[in-house]
């Protein structure tokens, strides 16, 4: 839009230097008027020179119906070869005839049978159409052969209305100046004034109804954005407005149309108040209330005044209706003076401001007639850009919602896993805690019951066989139930306790003994292994007191490529084979051998009579760990 | 609020000289073990009076009416804990010795006992021969101390050494350097007469290290009771 308007301020440019450089062009500013019907100029009635461009409002004030104006000019000497001398009419309202030295050229169209008559009603009567061509420059090729050698005469009757019946200065009756010249030199006014006039004004028609159909929708669907319907509202009611500038033929008469586009007003400022206000977050009731009923007093009023005042009642309802438009723009301007893209809507507003003054001069006759039409222009560019900038900030505004969702919903994921990881471990540790109370229960149990059977059995039995294996049992009961199976001793601690028994047992049956194992052992054994070794040695020991008749016991104990050693070695009288026997007999050798095998280890016993006894025990450190 | 011992007491040695064990009291649920046990102390102590019951409420009537030399404690009973007569006693007989006869050989059962004030404990099931010579060291004033339970209590007292936020309202019941040496010593599984020619000292010496050693356990845990009932008062 933006790229139209500069184009149309280039050409207007290059136009400006343009009648200077061709001398051909022929501007006629005389002429002499009649007032009459008819299809020739009546020469009969009083006639009265004018200047052109002559304004009705102006010239002959309250005047509606058709009037006569007839001027003369010479044929040009020499036209350009191939080119056709035309008549140039930038602006003419309503409708017009053109006659050239007595005969029809040209005619806007079926034109009603009286075209001067008012119409006394607002509702004409069925089939009545009313054109202007009010904003439709023409261009007019004189035909060579009408045309006289000498002076042509050229007749025009406009068709037009009063000012007072008109809601816009525009669409008032007048006749601008007349310019003959080669048509190749009228061309770029007609085609400018085309574009300016009717083009723009329609691509700016389809590109309001569209935005403002779309807004609408999306504003009406999502209330919370309810902004967006009114300036949906507001651009159809533009769209509605600016299509009076370049519809040539309405199904209804003049007074009708101008009517509905008066009322009109009243809806779009009540859209645009709406929407400045909803913009800027505010929302209030008597806004809600008062500008719908605006609309209603200003048409209410219209009606009441009739079509004769319409223009002065209009007049007083422009200018409440822009101070409003112009309070709402002030109040969102205030709201959002914080706000870094502020100046985007301050530029826009600043803009459709100057556009609005421009417009009120032109209804006071004030105004250049290039700049009121760019100003007719600059408003509904305004409009379509705050558009483009809506749509900017619904987009963006979805943009975040969605980044936000997938945000909200990673959040989501991230507390769902979260859960579910706590209550696993509130699982697992509600297992555990069941676990250990029952295990405690059992633990209970087990040595009520079971321990005191096995204890009363210890102490009772005749057989020291059956004392030993209960006393296992009852070892292996506490092993079960405190659950230590999983729980591994540290080497150092084990060798202590070792130590203390072994050595405390042989001294007591005085057997000197020598103890020597590295200190602070950071390996552990895993619990079972730890009870097998401590049966292991304490078997040994029980061999050394009561078989081995020996006077000095040494235990070694050291690591070596990651097993535990541990050699028992005494100076008794070693192991013969009748010994060997008896002790395998007593739970002996063989089961020494068989625990150390339970833990992948190896129990070797080399012995020779008169020569003591060595027994080597070798478990796995980590293996013995992992199976235990 | 438990009655707390006068803190000299801790401090009072126990005579070299044994004390003879004249009477008994025995807290044991099981009449085999029962009968068994009564067996081995007369023969470790003949002539002595035994008072023998199952029941832990029977055992506290007992300690109030009569005096005792020895007390041999289980502490699972059908009415309740050992532990409980171990603290009776010690309140009210503070020069009887307590000692827990148990089948539980575990620290979460025997801990709580000794911190009541029990002089160390005897494992049911060992030999008869373990369990005579335990209880006549115990009559000349040798506390069994196994390295485990030695470890236990070093464990509980250099927790109780580290700063805490209440740290001077806590008594000042520490070890000293050569109770120390003592724990580490039987923990690594030295026995005590050993220790004893290590330190250059006396057997006896070494044994009322352990009784000082049991008698701190004691005061300490005590005053912990205490402090934590008041903080639970002073919370209420």
């Amino acid at each position: 839009m933006l790229r139209v308007l500069f184009l149309g301020l280039t050409l207007w440019c290059a136009l400006a230097w343009a009648p200077a450089a061709h001398a051909e062009v022929l501007v006629l500013r005389q002429a002499t008027t009649a007032s009459g019907g008819g299809d020739r100029f009546p020469a009969e009635f009083s006639t009265r020179q004018v200047t052109l461009p002559d304004e009705w409002a102006m010239s002959r004030p309250g005047f509606a119906g058709s009037l006569w104006y007839r001027t003369e000019f010479r044929t040009p000497a020499k036209l350009p070869r191939g080119d056709v001398l035309s008549l140039y009419i930038e602006h003419v309202c309503s409708t017009l005839e053109v006659y050239l030295n007595g005969n029809l050229l040209h005619t806007s169209g079926a034109n009603p049978a009286s075209p001067g008559a008012v119409p006394s009603a607002f509702s004409a009567p069925a089939g009545t159409r009313s054109i202007h061509d009010c904003n439709h420059p023409q261009l007019l090729p004189l035909p060579t052969a009408l045309l006289k050698d000498g002076g042509n005469q050229l007749d025009i009757k406009v068709s037009g209305h009063a000012l007072a019946t008109s809601g816009s200065r525009q669409r008032a009756g007048g006749l601008s100046a007349l310019m003959v010249a080669p048509q190749s030199e009228l061309a770029a006014r007609y085609s400018m004034q085309s574009t300016l006039q009717v083009a723009a004004p329609q691509a700016m028609s389809a590109t309001l109804a569209l935005m403002g159909g779309f807004m609408f929708v999306l504003g009406f669907i999502n209330r919370r954005e309810s902004h967006l319907a009114y300036f949906g509202a507001l651009c159809v009611g533009w769209a509605g407005v600016s299509a009076r500038m370049w519809m040539r033929s309405v199904p209804t008469s003049h007074a009708s149309a101008e009517f509905f586009v008066c009322a009109l007003l009243g809806f779009i400022v009540w859209a645009a108040v709406q929407f400045l206000l909803r913009y800027s977050g505010a929302r209030f009731r008597w806004a809600d209330v008062g500008l719908p009923l605006q609309c209603a007093t200003l048409t209410l009023t219209l009606a009441l005044a009739g079509p004769g005042r319409l223009n002065a009642v209009a007049t007083v309802w422009y200018v409440i209706l822009a101070i409003e438009v112009a309070a709402a723009a002030m109040w969102y301007l205030r709201s959002q003076s914080g706000a870094r893209s502020a100046w985007v809507m301050g530029g826009l507003l600043s803009a459709a401001t100057a556009a609005a003054l421009i417009e009120a001069a032109v209804q006071w006759g004030r105004a250049p007639t290039f700049a009121a039409q760019v100003a007719e222009l600059v408003a509904p560019v305004v409009v379509v850009l705050v558009g483009l900038r809506l749509v900017q900030q619904h987009g963006r505004a979805l943009q975040h919602a969605e980044e936000g969702k997938a945000a909200l919903e990673q959040r989501v994921r991230e507390a769902t896993a979260e859960i579910e990881r706590n209550f696993r471990q509130m699982a697992e540790l509600r297992v555990e805690q069941v676990t250990e109370r029952e295990r405690k229960r059992i633990a209970g149990d087990l040595h009520d019951d079971l321990g005191a059977k096995l204890l009363t059995i210890v102490h009772t039995s005749e057989s020291e066989r059956i004392s030993t294996l209960a006393r296992e049992a009852l070892e292996e009961m506490r092993l079960s139930v405190r659950g230590l199976t999983g729980k591994a001793v540290r080497l150092a601690d084990a060798l202590g306790d070792w130590r203390a028994e072994v050595v405390s047992r042989l001294a007591q049956a005085g057997i000197e003994a020598e103890w020597s194992a590295p200190e602070d052992l950071p390996q552990t054994l895993g619990a079972r292994a730890y009870v097998q070794t401590t049966r292991i040695l304490r078997e040994a020991t029980s061999n050394i007191i009561k078989h081995s008749g020996a006077s000095s016991c040494s235990v070694t104990a050291g690591i070596a490529d990651g097993d535990f050693t541990l050699v028992v070695q005494d100076d008794g009288s070693g192991i013969s084979a009748e010994v060997e026997g008896r002790l395998d007999r007593g739970h002996g050798l063989a089961s020494m051998k068989n625990r150390a095998k339970q833990m992948q280890g190896q129990c070797l016993v080399e012995s020779s009579a008169g020569y003591g006894t060595v027994i080597r025990l070798t478990i796995p450190l980590n293996r013995s760990m992992e199976s235990s | 609020m438990m009655p707390m011992n006068p803190a000299d007491n801790i401090e009072s040695h126990a005579e070299p000289a044994a004390p003879i064990m004249k009477t008994i009291l025995l807290l044991e649920d099981l009449p085999e073990i029962r009968a068994w046990l009564r067996k081995l102390v007369l023969q470790v102590f003949p002539g002595a009076t035994i008072s023998e019951t199952a029941r832990v409420h029977d055992a506290i009537e007992m300690v109030a009416a009569v005096k005792f030399d020895l007390a041999l404690i289980d502490l699972g009973l059908p009415d309740g804990s050992g532990v409980d007569v171990v603290t009776r006693l010690r309140d009210m007989q503070p020069d009887a010795q307590s000692v827990v006869v148990t089948i539980h050989d575990d620290d979460e059962h025997l801990f709580p006992a000794l911190q009541a004030g029990a002089f160390g404990y005897i494992l049911k099931e060992q030999a008869r021969e373990l369990i005579t010579e335990q209880l006549q060291r115990i009559s000349q004033g040798e506390p069994p101390l196994s390295p485990s339970i030695a470890r236990r209590v070093m464990a509980y007292f250099s927790a109780k050494a580290k700063p805490q936020v209440n740290a001077n309202s806590m008594p000042n019941v520490s070890l000293t350097d050569r109770e120390s040496e003592v724990l580490l010593r039987v923990a690594k599984g030295y026995t005590l007469p050993e220790i004893g020619v290590q330190l250059g000292l006396s057997r006896h010496t070494i044994a009322d290290y352990v009784k000082q050693i049991y008698r701190k356990l004691n005061v300490s845990s005590r005053a912990e009771a205490a402090l934590e009932a008041q903080r639970l008062g002073l919370f209420r």
